[in-house]
C-alpha cells in the first residue's frame, strides 16, 4: 500500500540520518554508551528522531499486527509529519496537499457503500480492542479489531462517551440515511483528513484499522433508523 | 495490597497516625485542595469527589512506609544502604530532590529521571545486578521501586516543580521532549497533544488533563500515585507506557533518553506548582 511503501522511505531515511549524526558528532559520555552522540549539537526535532530510532527509545523490532514492526509504526508519513510540526495548523499548501492526498488514499466497496448490522456496529463503536502492542499485544484471532468510536463520541445517550469528537447522537434521524450522507460517512471514517486536515480522528478505513464490514457495520449503528443512537 | 491495606487502615485509626507519614510537613490532600482553589472550574480536577475524600487514606501512604525501610536498609550485594546516593541535591539529601528532576548528573554524563537514578544506584552503590528483580521489577505497590520511589518523592510533596535547564543537556532533552509531545504517530496517528492540549476533553468518562494549565498538570504528573482503578501504585514511566499503548504507537523504553526527554518536558510544564505527593488517581 502506498502508506507502507512512505513508511518505509522515511524509516531509511531516519536511519540513515541517525548513522550521519553519530558520525558527525562522536562524544562517548560513558562506558555504556560508546558512540553516543552529542545532543547538544542537533535540533530539538533532531534529537527527537535520534533518541527514538537510534538511543533505543522504543522497542523498534516489534512486530505489529498489520505485519510491520514498531519501527513503522514510529514513522511519520507526511501527514503525520507535516500536523506535526504546524501543530495541527497546516499552511493552505500544506492543507491542499493532505486533503488531496487523503482523497486518493479512500477505496470505495464493490457494489456501493451500504449500511451493515448496527447492533454488530454497535459492539464495534463500543470496543476500544485491537493493535495495541508493548507490553501487552492485542491478539486479533481472539476478538474483533473494534472502532474506539466511544473514546471520543457521544452516541447512544445511555452510554459514555467521549467529546474529543463532535456528539453523534441523533446524526442518522438529523442527516437521513441517503446516498450523499451515506458517503460522507464514510469517508469521515476511512481518512476524515479529506474534509479536515489535521483533525484529531483517525484514519480508520486508511490505516487499515477496520475491515469493510466493520465499517458498514459502525456506519449502521450512525445511521439506521432503529439504531440506539438515532432514538 | 487490598488485604495490606484493609489491615494497616483499622491500625492507623487506632494509633492516630495522620493521614501523612512523619517528614512530610504537608497534607498531600491539601496541597491539592489548595491548588484546585485557585482552578475551581476545573474539569478535570473536580472530576471524582470520592477521590478527594479517599486521598486522606491514600494507600501509597504504606509504600512510602515500606519505602523508607527499604532505603535506609542494607541490601545487595554490597551490603549497603542508600543513604549516599546523590538524587542532585547532595549524596542522601531527599528534601526537594524529586521535584528538580530530571536533571543532568556529571558522575553518568546524563539527564536521568528518579526512576533511572535509582537504578543507577541500586547498581553502582549496593551492586544489585541488572536482572536483579529489585531493578528489573518496576511496577505495582509491593515492587522495590513503587515503594522508594515513593519514599523518595514524598520528601517533595508541596514543593514547587523545578527541574533544572541550566545544563545544555538538560535543555536539549527538554526541547526534545516537547517535540515528542507533539509528535504525531502509529496507528491512530495520535500524539499527547491529542488528548492533553485542551480543558474539559474526556475519553469516555474520563476527564483528562490538559499540560497547558499548570494547576492540572501538576495533579497530572504528581507520580508515584495510587490508582484506584489499578489498586496500585503507579509511577510516572508506568503512565507514559500506558499513553504510547492506547495510542498504537510502540513501546517506549522505561529509563530510554525518550522517556526521559518526554518527563523533562511535562514536569517543566507544571514549573512552579506544587507537587502533590503522593497523588490518588482514578
Amino acid at each position: 500500500m502506498m502508506l507502507k511503501k512512505k513508511t518505509r522511505f522515511a524509516a531509511g531515511l531516519a536511519a540513515l540520518a541517525s548513522i550521519l549524526l553519530i558520525a558527525g558528532g562522536c562524544a562517548a559520555t560513558d562506558a555504556g554508551d560508546p558512540g553516543k552522540a552529542d545532543y547538544t549539537k542537533m535540533s530539538a526535532e533532531e534529537l527527537a528522531e535520534h533518541l527514538i530510532f537510534a538511543q533505543g527509545g522504543f522497542r523498534l523490532d516489534q512486530e505489529t499486527q498489520e505485519g510491520g514492526t514498531v519501527r513503522d509504526r514510529q514513522t511519520q508519513d507526511a501527514m503525520q509529519k507535516v500536523c506535526s510540526e504546524s501543530r495541527n495548523q497546516p499552511s493552505p499548501e500544506q492543507a491542499g496537499q493532505i486533503i488531496a492526498d487523503a482523497r486518493a488514499s479512500i477505496q470505495y466497496p464493490d457494489g456501493g457503500i451500504r449500511l451493515g448490522d448496527w447492533q454488530k456496529g454497535g459492539e464495534l463503536s463500543w470496543s476500544g480492542f485491537g493493535f495495541r502492542v508493548g507490553h501487552n499485544v492485542d491478539n486479533h484471532s481472539q476478538r474483533d479489531v473494534g472502532g474506539n468510536c466511544y473514546n471520543c463520541h457521544t452516541m447512544d445517550p445511555a452510554r459514555p462517551g467521549g467529546n474529543l469528537g463532535p456528539s453523534l447522537t441523533g446524526y442518522g434521524k438529523q442527516r437521513g440515511n441517503n446516498e450523499a450522507t451515506r458517503r460522507f460517512v464514510y469517508e469521515m471514517i476511512y481518512n476524515a483528513h479529506a474534509y479536515f486536515p489535521c483533525t484529531a480522528m483517525p484514519r480508520m478505513g486508511a490505516n487499515g484499522l477496520l475491515s469493510e464490514d466493520a465499517i458498514a457495520d459502525i456506519m449502521a449503528y450512525v445511521l439506521h433508523p432503529d439504531s440506539p443512537v438515532n432514538q | 495490597m487490598i488485604r495490606k491495606t484493609l489491615l494497616a487502615l483499622p491500625v492507623a485509626l487506632a494509633v492516630g497516625v495522620t493521614a501523612h507519614a512523619d517528614h512530610m510537613a504537608e497534607n498531600p490532600a491539601d496541597i491539592l485542595r489548595s491548588v484546585i482553589s485557585e482552578v475551581p472550574d476545573s474539569p478535570y480536577l473536580t472530576q471524582s469527589q470520592q477521590n478527594l475524600m479517599m486521598m486522606e487514606d491514600n494507600p501509597n501512604l504504606w509504600t512510602v512506609e515500606d519505602g523508607k525501610e527499604l532505603f535506609y536498609a542494607a541490601r545487595g550485594p554490597n551490603n549497603v544502604s542508600l543513604e549516599t546516593c546523590d538524587f542532585g541535591k547532595g549524596p542522601g539529601v531527599l528534601e526537594g530532590a524529586y521535584a528538580a528532576m530530571p536533571r543532568y548528573f556529571e558522575d553518568t554524563g546524563r539527564v536521568m529521571d528518579l526512576e533511572s537514578r535509582l537504578v543507577h544506584c541500586m547498581q553502582t552503590i549496593q551492586g544489585f545486578a541488572s536482572d536483579d528483580p529489585a531493578v528489573r521489577q518496576r511496577h505495582g505497590s509491593n515492587s522495590d521501586h513503587m515503594k522508594l520511589q515513593s519514599y523518595i518523592a514524598s520528601h517533595s510533596n508541596g514543593m514547587a516543580w523545578n527541574p533544572p535547564l541550566d545544563h545544555p543537556m538538560e535543555k536539549a532533552m527538554r526541547d526534545a521532549g516537547e517535540v515528542m509531545f507533539y509528535r504525531r504517530a502509529g496507528s491512530l496517528d495520535m500524539s499527547c497533544q491529542t488528548c492533553h492540549a485542551a480543558t474539559g476533553k474526556q475519553i469516555r468518562a474520563s476527564v483528562l488533563p490538559n499540560a497547558m494549565v499548570p494547576q492540572e498538570w501538576t495533579k497530572a504528573i504528581s507520580w508515584p500515585a495510587f490508582r484506584v482503578g489499578h489498586q496500585n501504585s503507579r509511577s510516572s514511566q508506568h503512565r507514559v507506557r500506558g499513553c504510547y499503548w492506547q495510542m498504537r504507537q510502540g513501546q517506549i523504553v522505561a529509563g530510554s533518553d525518550a522517556s526521559i526527554a518526554l518527563i523533562s518536558y511535562w514536569t517543566d510544564l507544571a514549573r512552579g506548582q506544587p507537587a502533590i505527593l503522593p497523588d490518588l488517581k482514578r
